[in-house]
């Protein structure tokens, strides 16, 4: 919890960087990829953005980046990853390395953390499950998969998880999983796919597109799916048993996220937003 | 059943469990739960060969309710290219308590936490009332 004192003092620092940052984004420096996500809240309809370690939310009517206060704590680790239960846009969920997994039920107002039972605070990626609100999947470096079933108060270990890092971790509802869904996890190298009752990772189809950044996939229809490389756009219609490169405008996404009307929504290596209404093929700047 | 000593009726229960496995599992799973070489990935036809049933598989992992569904109906992996389930269905080969005792008897192929965890996965999850044996 934060006093008022020091939460007005961080908002305003906050409100003083988020102006900075707009004004000069014609200069701004590219960022590591990694550092950089991007997510679509259905209920709250907006958008969210990890750039520079803080958080950002943005509406469809909107055209500013709000920066979300966030736990002081978090200037001492890397934030990675947000995401927000699908009926529940009060609730955001932060993770990170040395940060943890942290949990707002008041769009940001107060943090509490979630990671007493958890072996580290060195999570590299989080995810709420696509149909359950309370169930949570985190990444813990160099050790697993944990999942909460009760909003991140108590976690159990799952999995080992993937042998490479995972670098983004997203809950699909996908058909034909044993038990509920379906758990995608970026790593550099490829997206790997396993059904959320963990029997196994298996890699999805063959990607010859140099480094893997983000996946995101249609709520309407799971199984298509979309994969922002170093290569550009790649699409799959089978939920990732196969892919095909996405004609285009060549541009390259490092974080990519998909609205429930169908809009593709990425991030640029400096951390621009641009958006697709043709599935990839083409894309602009909102803001234009 | 998980730590204490099965009581003669369970016992009696786990060997004809032990029976239905042999008899009808094995020829997939092995003969002691070792599952097929390669299992962890698929193979050219896009199935995944039979997994184990020890401690190195996923079986574990499975409420009480969810194993007695696969077994019973059966399973297609949505990758499987073929006509075949991946898991093929019992319920038409099986008697409900069958399906209850041999899932039982694979509980005693895994390790005391993998029980445990396995047994708090199936508290919201149990054997259908079906499966339930009555006492003679």
């Amino acid at each position: 919890m934060y006093n008022i004192k020091s939460r007005f003092l961080r908002v305003f620092l906050l409100a003083g960087l988020v102006a900075v940052s707009l004004g000069s984004t014609s200069t701004a420096l590219a960022t590591e990829e990694g550092l950089l996500s991007l997510h679509y809240d259905v209920t709250g309809k907006r958008l969210f953005k990890i750039e520079a370690n803080q958080l950002f939310q943005r509406t469809d009517e909107g055209m500013a980046w709000n920066a979300i206060p966030l736990p002081e704590d978090v200037t001492e680790g890397q934030l990675l990853a947000v995401s927000v239960p699908y009926t529940d846009s009060q609730t955001l969920y932060i993770a990170g390395t040395s940060i943890g997994v942290q949990r707002s039920t008041d769009n940001g107002e107060t943090w509490q953390e979630l990671s007493a039972n958890l072996p580290s605070r060195e999570v590299t990626a989080l995810t709420v499950h696509r149909r359950q609100d309370e169930t949570l999947y985190a990444v813990i470096a160099e050790n697993g998969i944990y999942q909460s079933e009760d909003a991140g108060n108590t976690w159990k270990k799952m999995d080992s998880g993937p042998s490479q890092k995972v670098n983004r971790l997203v809950h699909s509802d996908m058909e034909g999983s044993m038990q509920t869904g379906w758990l995608y996890a970026v790593s550099d190298d490829a997206v790997r796919l396993s059904m959320d009752c963990f029997c196994g990772w298996r890699p999805t189809g063959e990607l010859d597109a140099g480094s893997v950044y983000d996946v995101a996939y249609s709520l309407d229809n799971p199984k298509r799916v979309y994969v922002a490389t170093q290569q550009g756009l790649w699409r799959s219609e089978t939920g990732g048993q196969e892919w095909q490169q996405v004609t285009g405008d060549g541009t390259v996404l490092v974080a990519l996220t998909l609205s429930p009307k169908g809009t593709l929504y990425g991030l640029n290596q400096k951390g621009e937003l641009l958006h697709s209404e043709d599935e990839g093929q083409s894309w602009a700047y909102p803001d234009a | 059943m998980a730590e204490d000593r099965p009581s003669s009726s369970d016992a009696s229960r786990l060997e004809d469990g032990k029976k239905v496995y042999r008899q009808y599992c094995a020829s997939c799973h092995g003969i002691q739960g070792e599952g097929m070489p390669n299992w962890e990935g698929q193979n050219a036809l896009g199935e995944l060969p039979a997994p184990p049933h020890g401690p190195e598989g996923h079986t574990w992992k499975h409420s009480d309710a969810m194993l007695y569904r696969i077994i019973a109906e059966g399973w297609r992996d949505p990758w499987n290219k073929t006509d075949r389930l991946t898991m093929p269905a019992y319920q038409e080969i099986l008697a409900p308590t069958e399906i209850r005792d041999v899932v039982n008897y694979l509980k005693t192929l895994w390790t005391q936490e993998q029980r445990r965890h396995q047994a708090d996965e199936s508290e919201q999850a149990p054997f259908p009332e079906s499966s339930v044996a009555t006492p003679e």
